[in-house]
């Protein structure tokens, strides 16, 4: 113990944190990745009526690991038409706004990477920096489907980012806060649900959008592009924007948990398990409506963003605003 | 309706060679021998009083090359049989692509069976055959094809203008079901022309028709289309057995009917499932298989075969049904009901699915006749015009039964007119189960060999996707002189380009699923 005290006074308590702040975000990453992968096939498989992975271990509980194991060994492939540096940027570049998300979150009382008295405004700005990569790795595949895939990306991410704020912005004015530490402790008594029914709805349509999850899933809309902006990437490559995608959707679950659903708070059970148990649910959800529904059109989804979620999102801030200054 | 249209033509036309024939043995009422000089008067007139193309073929008869121009009325049968006599060695014909649209690809694929020359044709260039091939495949001497005529083989090069670009949808892609290919100019989402490619499924048919006697061409209407294998079964053996005059016993027309409508069903789910695919919808795609599976069981235990049925026979059937069929076919039934209801929940009501194919894709009734359209895609614009009523055969005239329609003719339509035309499929197979009689399968007296009667005949039927007709020349050998596919996805197909101008990319790929297309019937 005092040799561990020792290292820790040489390089810092901050740096200390930071490490293992960052190792463990990278674990949790791809443990749940490894499980969403595994719960989206069961999802989808029990939807259907068919019973999905079962050979590879107990409940098939071991198949994403031999898929992931397949992914890195497969060749990757660089199609002769790519710009180099972009096509072998891109993939490595979706993922760094992602691991930065996971700073700020407190998955407990106690237990956060650090609190960031601006915390929100972090997660915000990081998730923005995703679709640059999805532009780039469109734009370097040099193919029209990847093209056109991330074109909607682009025009997608900026129509929802805007609800998407909009409807945080309520939340940030009763708790008088950005931080997600202050934000989560000022829900013990009522979740912020409660007194913002619309601004969750909002959120969580937004976020299925800034996911590109069905049925938002245009940029990947296989029935007509293909497979969208990562058409031409294989192995690995493609294996990053799977982990992106699983890792993004966890993300926004678990903004939604900490700032509608009370973040860890919860009785009996330590305050881990309920904020994963609440962030694994509305995970749920977005796998039930991707197998549920199909898939919006482009310009519905605009619409949707423009002429609905935001004007929706305004009044209740306005009204929001109202009430708490009366 | 004969008679008046027989005036009409007489009376308009001088010097007009009109025959009225036989309905029961040439399977159309009016044969006109047209000439060069009073084709388009002919055509014109056919035009005006709302007729619709329903095939374009030539036969090569040595002596000259006929062009059959074949022509029926949606409002009342009459069908009519315009031919056209040209030299042939210097096969020239007037176009009538002018006129009926659908004409255009029917000249194209004349001209590259035959190398017959259409007058004013703008493009006639090569539409199944890309590989090359230096002679006409269709003639019955060998002709070589002229030496600027193989440079229009893979003549199609698609230039680029500023703010446009193509997208080659297909022969590899998701949504083409199968191979075709698409060829769209986009200018961003939307979508300038759309181009189809025809023949990466292209097996020639028509020709192993003219190689093999009348059975032996048994197993090869099933393969043309897959999902609705049973009633391009049924064309081709009806046709031959009203060719030869052979009478089917009434327990085999029955049987005929009842297995008829549930591969219909089969089709039709396998179109929904695809259909919701094509819209981003998986899981539908799921349920449809699980209730398609039931009818390939029961279907499998008949004919022996879950795909690509060949279970009719000239005069009959190959096997007759047992109780089990029909105790699992009445359990079919009553499940199916329950799970139509299902679907409707599922999909109909659901908000996203109504905004993608409400008013997408819509075909306009005056289109119709143009490009001779049939199935569920003519239903959806109103037109109640189904052969199974308008042309009964096997037992669909002793069984009473709607058919549905829709109103617009867009996306919306085509998906509840396949939907309720599930459920009546389920009423026909309930009636005639109750009132399948007890018999012979089989007709006496068919000859192995069989040798038709010198003469030419078009039976139609009608399958998943629309009128399947076949047009047969028998020259009194057991093999056919000439046999003649009219396949509805081929025409319903070439509705695709005028629907998809100026519509959305993913509108485009809705309208395209809409029409369920099976590109092997296509190419044929």
């Amino acid at each position: 113990m005092n040799e561990l005290k020792c290292i820790i006074s040489i390089i810092g308590e901050e740096t200390t944190r930071a490490v293992i702040g960052l190792v463990g975000v990278m674990i949790l990453v791809v443990v749940n990745a490894l499980i969403l992968t595994w719960a989206e096939r069961k999802v989808a498989g029990h939807m259907q009526r068919r019973i999905a992975a079962k050979e590879v271990g107990p409940f098939g509980l071991i198949q994403p690991i031999a898929d992931s194991l397949k992914l890195l060994c497969k060749e990757l492939i660089t199609p002769h038409h790519v710009e180099r540096p972009l096509f072998y940027l891109a993939p490595t570049l979706i993922f760094l706004p992602v691991l930065v998300s996971f700073v700020v979150i407190p998955f407990d009382a106690y237990l956060q990477v650090k609190d960031i008295n601006v915390g929100i405004l972090v997660i915000l700005a990081f998730s923005s920096l995703s679709v640059l990569s999805i532009l780039i790795a469109g734009w370097g595949s040099n193919n029209k489907y990847s093209l056109i895939g991330s074109i909607r990306s682009v025009a997608q991410n900026i129509a929802y980012e805007i609800p998407l704020l909009l409807s945080l912005l309520p939340i940030i004015i009763i708790a008088q806060s950005f931080s997600l530490r202050d934000i989560v402790e000022a829900q013990k008594g009522l979740w912020f649900v409660v007194y913002q029914p619309f601004a969750f709805l909002i959120f969580f349509t937004a976020s299925v959008a800034e996911t590109n999850r069905t049925p938002f899933d245009l940029p990947e809309a296989e029935s007509e592009l293909v497979a969208g902006f990562h058409t031409e990437y294989s192995g690995m490559r493609f294996a990053l924007f799977f982990l992106a995608e699983y890792t993004n959707i966890f993300i926004v679950s678990a903004i939604a948990t900490t700032f509608f659903l009370g973040g860890y708070n919860g009785p009996i059970l330590p305050g881990i398990i309920w904020f994963f148990i609440k962030t694994y649910f509305l995970v749920f959800v977005i796998l039930w409506m991707r197998w549920t529904f199909p898939r919006v059109r482009f310009d519905q989804l605009l619409n949707l963003s423009w002429k609905i979620l935001i004007p929706v999102a305004l009044v209740n801030l306005i009204v929001t605003g109202g009430i708490l200054k009366l | 309706m004969v008679k008046t249209i027989f005036e009409d033509i007489k009376n308009s036309i001088k010097g007009i060679e009109i025959n009225e024939v036989s309905y029961a043995e040439r399977g159309y009422h009016l044969a006109v021998e047209a000439t060069k000089g009073n084709l388009l008067n002919i055509i014109g007139l056919l035009d005006k009083k709302r007729f619709y193309i329903a095939d374009m073929c030539c036969v090569d008869y040595v002596e000259y090359l006929e062009i059959v121009y074949l022509f029926n009325n949606h409002s009342s049968l009459c069908r009519i049989k315009v031919s056209l006599k040209v030299d042939p060695e210097r096969p020239v014909a007037p176009t009538i692509s002018h006129i009926y649209t659908m004409a255009h690809w029917y000249e194209r694929e004349i001209h590259e069976f035959f190398g017959v020359y259409f007058e004013g044709h703008d493009k006639l260039i090569y539409l199944f055959l890309h590989d090359g091939i230096d002679f006409y495949p269709l003639r019955k001497q060998r002709v070589s094809v002229p030496a600027e005529d193989l440079k229009l083989l893979n003549s199609f090069k698609p230039r680029e203008e500023e703010d446009t670009f193509f997208v080659n949808l297909g022969p590899q892609h998701p949504s083409t079901h199968g191979v075709l290919r698409v060829v769209i100019k986009m200018d961003g989402e939307y979508v300038i022309s759309a181009d189809p490619v025809l023949g990466y499924l292209h097996r020639m048919h028509e020709k192993m028709a003219e190689n093999r006697t009348y059975q032996q061409f048994l197993p090869n209407p099933a393969r043309m289309d897959y999902p609705g294998a049973l009633m391009f079964n049924l064309a081709h053996v009806a046709a031959v057995e009203k060719l030869c005059g052979i009478e089917v016993p009434e327990r085999a027309q029955y049987i005929r009917t009842i297995t008829c409508e549930l591969n219909r069903v089969a089709s039709h789910l396998l179109w929904i499932g695809a259909f919701l695919a094509d819209l981003g919808g998986l899981t539908p795609f799921l349920y449809a298989f699980d209730d398609r599976e039931n009818i390939l069981d029961i279907l499998e235990a008949v004919t022996g075969s879950r795909l690509t049925y060949c279970y009719f026979r000239f005069g009959g059937l190959y096997n007759d049904v047992d109780d089990n069929f029909v105790s699992e076919t009445k359990k079919f039934v009553k499940r199916m009901r329950e799970r139509l209801i299902m679907y409707d929940k599922l999909i109909t009501k659901n908000v996203i699915f109504i905004n993608r194919v409400k008013g997408i894709g819509t075909i306009k009734q005056d289109m119709v006749p143009k490009y001779g359209c049939s199935g569920p895609t003519i239903r959806s614009t109103g037109i109640p015009f189904d052969m199974r009523t308008h042309e009964p055969y096997a037992a669909y005239d002793k069984i009473d039964f709607e058919i549905p329609t829709g109103t617009v003719g867009d996306n919306m339509d085509r998906y509840t007119v396949r939907l309720s035309e599930m459920a009546i499929c389920l009423d026909i197979i309930e009636k005639a189960i109750a009132k399948l009689p007890s018999g012979p399968i089989n007709a006496e007296k068919v000859p192995k060999k069989l040798k038709p009667p010198k003469g030419d005949i078009y039976h139609a039927v009608e399958s998943t996707r629309g009128e399947t007709g076949v047009y047969i020349v028998s020259d009194e050998s057991d093999k056919p002189y000439r046999m003649r596919w009219r396949v509805p996805s081929f025409s319903n197909l070439m509705t695709f380009p005028a629907l998809a101008k100026g519509s959305l990319i993913a509108d485009a790929i809705a309208t395209m699923g809409s029409f369920d297309l099976v590109i092997p019937e296509i190419d044929r």
